[in-house]
């Protein structure tokens, strides 16, 4: 039987990514898998939910638990989104009437390369030249969803690419949503920091699977004026999966 | 106190305190990995005997407290009950004046900084001087500890050698053996002849009437056994039931702290000096706080931070504490556990400040010994501050309208999907956000400031929907 999915596009996807955005349903595509992008889906209301205002964030919660009713795998192609709508929105609704119906939204949220590595069980033809790139793990995907391991195994599953780590690839980029405009200061500190690190590899790329890590870092590293470039990592799995030059 | 802002520029421009401070906190987290890898074989189950111990005490905290009394006091140690940090302070002042002592010695204790017991006591007329190496040297320099555990951490060996030079007339050094010597024979010079020692307590045994000290330099030996007396500041919290459990906590404290396996002296303190023995204080006291930490306990989520060690851990892998310092909080205890700590210990609207110096990353939970759930904390207290939370800790009075309204909007547009697609199909979700931010945040002008914003060139709906096998609905 063919699978059929929700794909959740994430307010900054649909904001400002949609050409990564466009290449994960793609990729979910190629392994024929159905996919069902609700036109009223929002935001999963993480910028509420940090900044403390928890009464906002419910409502936000339960608008997406009604609109994606039917049960379907929720696919994410984020971390951090992902997190939020399966673990923290456990954690916002704990004492809540309505927490059995959150949860059950929950149960079915998972982070595309989780989805594309642990159900789909993908197997990848690496169409790209020799390459070597360096990762960087976003705190909630790495801490909350979980999904670093799964998003890593598919860049193990391209032949020609060299996965190179970072020394402190487990510290923050400073992004943090809400928390890069609050404190631009410390924020750019951080990105700084995380970009020493990225130098230090002598490699060229940078691959992620956050979109708001790689809006920070990417953007500060062009600021800079490096010759180094964040690539999303469904971005890149496509190119090198369809022999496109980087 | 110096402004939010003003005091984050500076700190962020003082390089060298930034480059002093991550090569050291990097130090502290390699060190920690490699003794957790060498030396355990459980390190999570002994993190949850941990926990459970913990909260064991804390849910049967009157009953400890009672009953450490008694044992203590069986044992010679004369208990005194402070609820305040004025009355904690006044208690120790009183001690100094029954026994006519101008001068006490100091082991480290962060209990004794929460307090503000030496700021105190020189209002009196009397002198508090630190024997621990770190705060030695910070006293020196008129500065607060950076950190709870290693509080000159911000400083090099050089910056040492020069305070040491002008504040004690020593020659110029930098070798490490070299300060220590310094350091040592200016000590010596104050011990002799010392009457009263003050420490804190790291975990006092209820059923044992003890407490233990644990510490790396022998400074806190001698502060606890060559006066007279020896009083000791105790937090309410740090009171355990056994023995046993107190062993399980100093385990996991040395590793989490500074990656050692043991502590270099362990110091268990049973009672004043009994008749044959030949050494140790006449007298000791304990001076067991409340400082608002029955509110803390009260609390169905804040309790859990009354499970802290004081081990800085948390500290020492947050992406934040090492690019602005401990001294940016403005608050005896810095980093995620200060965050938490602080605004319920003295109050929102004097630090609610430092619940923006998280990312919410996540590291410090994940590092965290006893468990305590940091980021969530930090999260609640954030609710708190912007007048959401139902038991909010004392003078979360003043919240922001103007980013109420803001997220109040968010909501509004979020919850409804023909709007929100229309602001976003129109590329006017920043538009949007900096229309609604602006006058509450510093927004886009400083996320410009360092960063390239992201080119929106596509319509994302129309897209979509031209994809073949996507169910648009």
């Amino acid at each position: 039987m063919m699978k059929k999915v929700y794909f959740y596009a994430t307010c900054l996807g649909t904001a400002a990514m949609q050409e990564t955005i466009l290449n994960a349903i793609k990729l979910l595509r190629r392994e024929g898998v159905e996919v069902i992008f609700k036109k009223n889906q929002t935001c999963c209301s993480q910028p509420s939910f940090n900044s403390g205002y928890f009464k906002e964030s419910k409502r936000v919660a339960l608008y997406n638990v009604d609109l994606f009713e039917k049960d379907y795998p929720i696919v994410v192609p984020s971390g951090s989104c992902a997190g939020m709508m399966s673990h923290d929105y456990l954690e916002l609704f704990k004492e809540d009437s309505e927490f059995e119906r959150v949860k059950e939204f929950s149960s079915r949220v998972t982070e595309l390369s989780q989805y594309l590595d642990e159900v789909l069980k993908v197997e990848y033809e690496d169409k790209g030249e020799p390459l070597k790139v360096t990762w960087h793990s976003n705190c909630h995907a790495l801490r909350i969803q979980k999904s670093i391991e799964a998003s890593k195994n598919l860049i193990k599953k391209l032949k020609n690419v060299e996965l190179v780590n970072l020394e402190y690839e487990e510290e923050c980029c400073g992004f943090g949503g809400t928390f890069a405009v609050k404190e631009p200061e410390i924020s750019n500190a951080m990105a700084r920091a995380k970009i020493q690190d990225i130098q230090n590899t002598g490699v060229k790329y940078l691959i992620s699977g956050d979109g708001g890590c790689l809006l920070n870092i990417d953007g500060t590293m062009r600021k800079m004026g490096l010759d180094v470039r964040g690539l999303h990592l469904y971005d890149f799995l496509l190119k090198r999966l369809e022999g496109v030059r980087l | 106190m110096k402004a939010h802002e003003e005091i984050v520029n500076i700190k962020l421009n003082d390089t060298q305190m930034r480059e002093n401070l991550s090569n050291a906190m990097h130090t502290l987290q390699k060190n920690r990995f490699k003794v957790i890898e060498d030396k355990f074989q459980d390190w999570q189950g002994l993190r949850n005997k941990a926990k459970q111990a913990k909260n064991n005490a804390l849910m049967s905290l009157e009953e400890r407290l009672v009953e450490f009394e008694k044992n203590a006091t069986k044992n010679g140690i004369k208990v005194h009950w402070a609820s305040s940090d004025e009355d904690a302070c006044e208690l120790i002042y009183e001690i100094m004046k029954e026994n006519n002592i101008s001068k006490i010695l100091k082991g480290k204790s962060m209990a004794s900084e929460e307090i503000g017991l030496n700021h105190y006591l020189e209002k009196k007329g009397l002198k508090a001087i630190e024997t621990d190496l770190g705060e030695v040297i910070i006293q020196l320099d008129g500065e607060v500890p950076v950190h709870i555990v290693v509080p000159a951490i911000h400083k090099n060996r050089y910056e040492i050698g020069k305070t040491f030079q002008e504040k004690l007339g020593a020659e110029l050094e930098s070798e490490p053996e070299k300060l220590n010597a310094i350091a040592r024979k200016y000590l010596r010079d104050e011990f002799e002849g010392l009457k009263l020692g003050l420490s804190g307590v790291n975990f006092a045994m209820s059923r044992e009437g003890a407490f233990w000290l644990i510490e790396n330099e022998g400074n806190g030996r001698m502060c606890t056994t060559a006066p007279d007396i020896h009083i000791a500041l105790c937090g309410i919290e740090k009171v355990m039931e056994s023995f046993e459990d107190a062993a399980t906590m100093v385990h996991l404290l040395t590793p989490s702290a500074t990656g050692q396996f043991i502590p270099t002296y362990n110091n268990i303190i049973t009672g004043p000096r009994k008749n044959g023995d030949l050494d140790g204080p006449k007298e000791v006291h304990i001076v067991l706080f409340d400082h608002h930490r029955s509110d803390m306990l009260a609390h169905k989520d804040y309790y859990e931070a009354l499970r802290c060690i004081r081990c800085g851990a948390c500290m020492n892998f947050c992406p934040v504490y090492d690019k602005i310092g401990g001294h940016s909080y403005q608050t005896i205890y810095p980093g995620p556990i200060g965050e938490v700590i602080s605004p319920n210990l003295f109050g929102m609207d004097k630090t609610g400040d430092i619940l923006n110096f998280c990312s919410l990353c996540g590291r410090c939970s994940e590092v965290c010994p006893v468990k305590i759930p940091l980021a969530d904390l930090i999260r609640k207290l954030r609710c708190d501050k912007v007048g959401q939370g139902e038991n909010p800790p004392f003078g979360a009075n003043e919240h922001n309208k103007m980013e109420a309204f803001a997220f109040s909007s968010f909501a509004n547009l979020a919850t409804n999907g023909n709007k929100w697609r229309f602001s976003l199909s129109k590329g006017h979700y920043f538009n949007w956000f900096v229309q609604n931010f602006k006058g509450s945040l510093p927004v886009i002008k400083k996320w410009s400031a360092f960063k390239e914003l992201p080119q929106i060139k596509k319509d994302l709906y129309k897209e979509v929907q031209n994809i073949e096998g996507v169910i648009y609905e």
